[in-house]
């Protein structure tokens, strides 16, 4: 086994003892700890990827070399490293661009206290996407919801101890899902190791027996993860938790906490369960309406909503809705567009957040439509960064969004039952996409006669500016050329099977 | 149906249990009721864990009398999992009761609609 | 074979520089950086037309759909239509934007919206079409948006969303087309797979609709017509002279684009789609005529001609004949130098008067004799009245109709076509009566000489000779047409 393998384990533990360390600096000093350790993950996420896609083979570690059914395992394929890799670009982008707001939002003597939760955050995240284990997976899915919850309530302000709160109800409530339909799984096929289980679940089927309770066990775990990564009917903590809490915070929870859920919600399908069998089930044709809704109801509330963030946080909405709807077509294809919007929506999502700040900072901290009048000419970096970001996610040819929005229309036109509905829904979600993003563009773009608040060059918000273009860049690179990327998404998605 | 619930009745009860708790999480305005409905649904799948790691008439793993057979033994995994469980549960219940101090501390109240209502007359 | 490149991109990077350039510079040098930029396109697109057929393949957005470009015959023709109109009014522009604000952003956006038309010209592949489609829609927003009243802000919002709405609906059809066609590239005659035609003909008829519809807002075909007059009139007059002569013609050049180069006339002839786009068109022509003729501001007056001349040409395309389909093309060419004129026209009368109205305006013919010749001339033009352009495209257009394959259309459309060219005798000449004849009544004491300034009345004019020309020597361009216009049936 080569050095290389060791990739995951390390980085896992590298971020979890960061965290710990974090404890006992001060916040500067914390904060430079933590860049270098997301920059180190990175860096060995990267090298993991180019081995495996030169050998082209999954692997599985042993944690303490305890063999298959009784060790815990860590797995590795494109995918897996892929995602990784990914986290941390965004993470790290969302840190910078978010960290001069932190400074003047969070008490001092809390810095530190941040950067061990986004340490804590990343090892979980990190775990979510590499254990090929069910009950490590249970463990770091409540590691992972409390430091969310703590990065919502870090800006002590009343709306974000109310929004943590919520948080904390919908995710426990989720978990408890989970673990339940877990505890089923595991005394239906008496594994924890999610290759074990899937071989377990394929002789159930085969036999016909214990149906009831494998569907009641997968529908549990589904419909906790649901909750957790906040589908349609489950979203009411999310504005408030994302409109709220700083910058960073909202900015990595959209676009990477519950996109860890919905991570484990694949493995689960492919590992756990076997993707025939999860299709076989009545369970995708549930998700796929809740999809359905969720874009078109997300939408909606983002139309009606005053308030820039809380807007941006309710099209979060509607983009999971998006995600699902790819899971619910239950083919191939449908799970690769699901996958790539991850990807696309982690990478705009973050930079809306990011650049809304910017912008909301230029009006005199308002963040009120009617306030943000031609704030794109007082700070034209968050301006054109936004403009940007509003036309990947309506889906302007070039940008991210387009591609994802091309690949669930191919995926759709292959399903025959669902095509048109899947077709008429894109449609309309987003033309309700472009109505309240491109409202947004021509407010900041609207002239006015003279305001009282100061512009924004340059010099005063270097890093943020850089950050900005780092995010547009990665728009378009995910737009421009996303064969590689699909072709590698594809790749791990066979390697998981 | 009938008999196996009867013979199952330690699952019967913990996943009634786990419906008490979860509506009660789910529902309640009471934020202090809310975290008992959480540890009673925690508590429920622990239960369930027991139950159906417990086998009639076989011991814990440890061995004192020399018997190695394996039929002598429970499997040691399901209250190995109680015990993470149960480690998960407290550090939630402890961070959402801090979360809850803080609250009655703004608000002073532990009803949630109503820091809810308080909040959008401060309209921020 | 990278030149094909230049004249999309060359005028989209120097609008892009004139716009993030962060001093504002002085008002001489903006004019003539302008100008110099609009002319070295012209040239480029010149040389490029002049190389030959070409075709650039720039890379691939995902395996199989590659961005695209080529040129070929119905290219050249709007792109050259474009050229005309865009140097015309942006020499126009000069001068009249001297009463507006911000003309850096005017003329970064202008030059941008030159790029991308050309770039919609020479799109080789649906999916490039479509990507510059949606460009053309955002970068022509600001155009509308200019001069940042509340008016202007809520009718370039209808544009925006009519617009978008129209894209989509187009690209429902795209995400249906890709799994049932070959290829995207534009192909004479069609592209789609035999096979899906047997398998899913009627839904495949849908899409067909549903583009029509979706493109068809772009051309302003009822019953998506209402962004045009409340978005034209609101821009600054050369901006409403490019949105009116160029921009709708997007809309024409995507369903033809779509309907003879993707489905194939042989699909769709025939079919319930060409009676229902027949009936669109029709009452759209009609109507329009009808909203014009009541209209008293002049330049919505224009707008909504605008909407009834369209349909014109779209009544031309759903005839799926050669005539017909000449006779469009023929009027895109014609009806875009006409109404470039009149708005130019109506944005000079605005400059020098700042009347909008029609009835404000008696005796404006003895103050500026030319302009008001200009626009006389090419009214009679938009009539159909012999020799000018517009004459000899209605004539194919009636040819085609009656022709025969259409069935009752046959009669319907010339009729109506007869009736709106009345109407359009109607709505356009009350001015150039009043304005040459106000009555006995008028104060000619008052009168003064106030013709507008040479870089508004030579554009006008060339526009005005050139529509005529086209009426004078029309076979040279029928031949050009005829030439590939069989390929298509």
């Amino acid at each position: 086994m080569d050095f290389v393998c060791n990739f995951p384990f390390f980085s896992i533990l590298l971020s979890l003892f960061s965290g710990t360390i974090c404890s006992i600096l001060p916040g500067r000093a914390a904060k430079i700890v933590n860049r270098l350790v997301i920059t180190a993950i990175a860096i060995m996420s990267g090298i993991l990827l180019v081995y495996l896609l030169n050998t082209g083979e999954s692997f599985v570690y042993w944690m303490g070399h305890f063999p298959a059914p009784w060790g815990n395992e860590i797995r590795a394929g494109v995918l897996e490293a892929g995602m990784a890799l990914f986290f941390c670009i965004i993470m790290y982008l969302s840190m910078a661009g978010g960290a001069h707001k932190l400074f003047n939002e969070v008490e001092e003597s809390k810095h530190n206290l941040y950067y061990i939760l986004i340490n804590l955050l990343l090892s979980s995240l990190l775990a979510l996407v590499y254990t090929n284990d069910m009950f490590t997976a249970y463990v770091f899915v409540e590691i992972n919801t409390i430091s969310a919850c703590g990065l919502i309530m870090i800006r002590q302000v009343g709306r974000t101890i109310e929004a943590a709160v919520r948080y904390m109800i919908m995710s426990l409530l989720g978990s408890g899902l989970l673990l339940f339909g877990l505890c089923i799984m595991y005394d239906l096929t008496g594994h924890l190791l999610m290759s074990n289980i899937k071989e377990s679940v394929a002789l159930l089927m085969q036999n016909g027996e214990y149906q009831i309770p494998l569907i009641v066990s997968i529908a549990l775990m589904c419909i906790g993860l649901c909750i957790k990564s906040a589908l349609f009917p489950f979203h009411a903590w999310l504005p408030d938790a994302y409109g709220y809490s700083t910058v960073s915070s909202a900015a990595i929870l959209s676009s990477l906490v519950s996109k860890g859920y919905i991570f484990l919600l694949i493995k689960i399908i492919y590992r756990v369960i076997g993707f025939d069998i999860f299709n076989s089930t009545r369970i995708i044709d549930v998700l796929f309406v809740f999809g359905l809704m969720g874009m078109i109801f997300g939408s909606l509330s983002a139309i009606k909503e005053n308030d820039i963030r809380r807007m941006i946080a309710f099209s979060s909405v509607a983009q999971i809705g998006y995600i699902y709807m790819g899971f619910g077509m239950g083919t191939q294809a449908g799970m690769v567009a699901s996958v790539f919007h991850i990807l696309s929506h982690a990478a705009t999502k973050s930079l809306l957040f990011i650049a809304a700040i910017g912008l909301t900072e230029v009006s005199g901290g308002s963040r009120k439509f009617i306030d943000l009048t031609g704030a794109g000419y007082r700070n034209k970096w968050a301006g054109v960064a936004f403009t940007a970001g509003s036309l990947s996610m309506v889906g302007v040819p070039l940008f991210s969004g387009f591609i994802s929005k091309l690949l669930f229309a191919q995926a759709a036109v292959q399903v025959e039952g669902k095509m048109l509905a899947a077709l008429i829904v894109l449609g309309i979600s987003t033309v309700l996409n472009a109505i309240y993003f491109m409202k947004t563009v021509i407010r900041i773009y609207a002239t006015t006669g003279d305001t009282a608040y100061p512009n924004m060059t340059f010099k005063q918000m270097k890093v943020h500016a850089v950050v900005l273009v780092f995010f547009i860049l990665l728009n378009v690179i995910l737009g421009v050329s996303s064969q590689p990327i699909v072709d590698m998404i594809e790749q791990g998605l066979a390697m998981f099977a | 149906m009938g008999p196996n619930l009867w013979m199952n009745y330690g699952e019967a009860v913990a996943a009634i249990l786990f419906c008490i708790g979860f509506t009660n999480l789910l529902l309640q305005t009471n934020l202090i009721k809310k975290i008992i409905g959480l540890n009673i649904m925690d508590s429920a799948i622990y239960l369930f864990l027991a139950e159906k790691g417990y086998i009639a008439g076989r011991v814990a793993p440890i061995v004192t009398d020399g018997v190695t057979s394996v039929e002598a033994y429970i499997n040691p995994i399901p209250s190995g999992l109680v015990l993470t469980g149960i480690v998960v549960s407290v550090s939630v219940s402890a961070l959402m009761l801090s979360l809850t101090i803080r609250l009655y501390i703004r608000y002073h109240t532990l009803d949630l609609d109503e820091i809810a209502a308080q909040l959008k007359k401060e309209g921020r | 074979m990278y030149l094909i490149l230049l004249p999309i991109f060359f005028p989209i990077l120097a609008g892009f520089c004139l716009l993030v350039c962060p001093k504002k510079p002085d008002r001489k040098l903006l004019i003539i950086t302008t100008g110099i930029c609009l002319v070295v396109t012209a040239m480029l697109i010149l040389c490029t037309l002049l190389s030959g057929k070409q075709e650039l393949t720039l890379f691939y957005l995902t395996r199989t759909l590659p961005i695209y470009f080529k040129i070929d015959e119905v290219g050249i023709l709007f792109c050259l239509l474009t050229v005309v109109v865009f140097v015309g009014a942006g020499f126009f522009s000069f001068v009249y934007m001297t009463h507006e604000q911000k003309e850096k952003r005017y003329y970064g956006f202008y030059l941008m919206v030159f790029g991308v038309l050309n770039a919609l010209c020479f799109a080789g592949n649906l999916i490039t079409f479509y990507l510059f489609f949606e460009l053309l829609t955002l970068s022509s927003m600001p155009l509308v948006l200019h001069t940042g009243s509340r008016e202007a802000i809520m009718a370039g919002l209808k544009y925006l969303f009519y617009s978008l709405c129209g894209a989509y609906a187009g690209l429902f059809g795209i995400y249906f087309l890709y799994h049932n066609c070959d290829t995207l590239t534009f192909t004479a005659g069609g592209v789609l797979q035999t096979t899906a035609i047997a398998a899913q003909g009627e839904f495949l008829l849908l899409t067909a609709f549903v583009m029509i519809l979706g493109f068809g807002v772009k051309a302003g075909m009822f019953p998506m017509h209402a962004w045009l007059p409340t978005a034209h009139p609101v821009a600054p007059a050369p901006a409403s002279a490019v949105l009116s002569a160029v921009i709708v013609k997007a809309g024409v050049l995507a369903l033809i684009r779509v309907i003879y180069y993707i489905f194939g006339v042989s699909f769709l002839r025939g079919s319930w789609v060409q009676t229902a786009w027949l009936i669109l068109a029709l009452v759209t022509v009609f109507m329009g005529s009808m909203l014009a003729y009541r209209e008293p501001v002049l330049k919505k007056r224009l707008a909504y001609s605008t909407v009834s001349q369209i349909s014109y040409i779209l009544f031309g395309l759903a005839a799926m004949n050669e005539e017909a389909f000449t006779g469009g093309l023929l009027h895109v060419l014609a009806h875009g130098l006409i109404k470039c004129t009149l708005f130019l026209t109506a944005g000079a009368i605005i400059y020098t008067t700042g009347k909008t109205r029609v009835d404000e305006l008696r005796g404006i013919g003895k103050e500026m004799p030319l302009t008001i010749w200009c626009y006389t001339i090419v009214s009679l033009g938009l009539i159909g009245i012999p020799p000018t352009g517009g004459f000899i495209s209605k004539w194919y257009l009636a040819l085609g109709g009656l022709s025969g394959n259409i069935g009752v259309f046959g009669y319907i459309g010339p009729v109506v076509l007869l009736l709106s060219a009345l109407l359009t005798a109607g709505y356009l000449l009350p001015l150039t009566i009043q304005g040459f004849f106000p009555g006995a009544d008028y104060a000619y004491a008052s009168l003064q000489k106030r013709e507008p300034h040479k870089c508004m009345t030579i554009p006008i004019l060339i526009m005005t000779i050139l529509s005529v020309l086209i009426g004078l020597f029309p076979n040279i361009l029928v031949d050009y047409l005829a030439d590939f216009v069989g390929t298509l049936f």
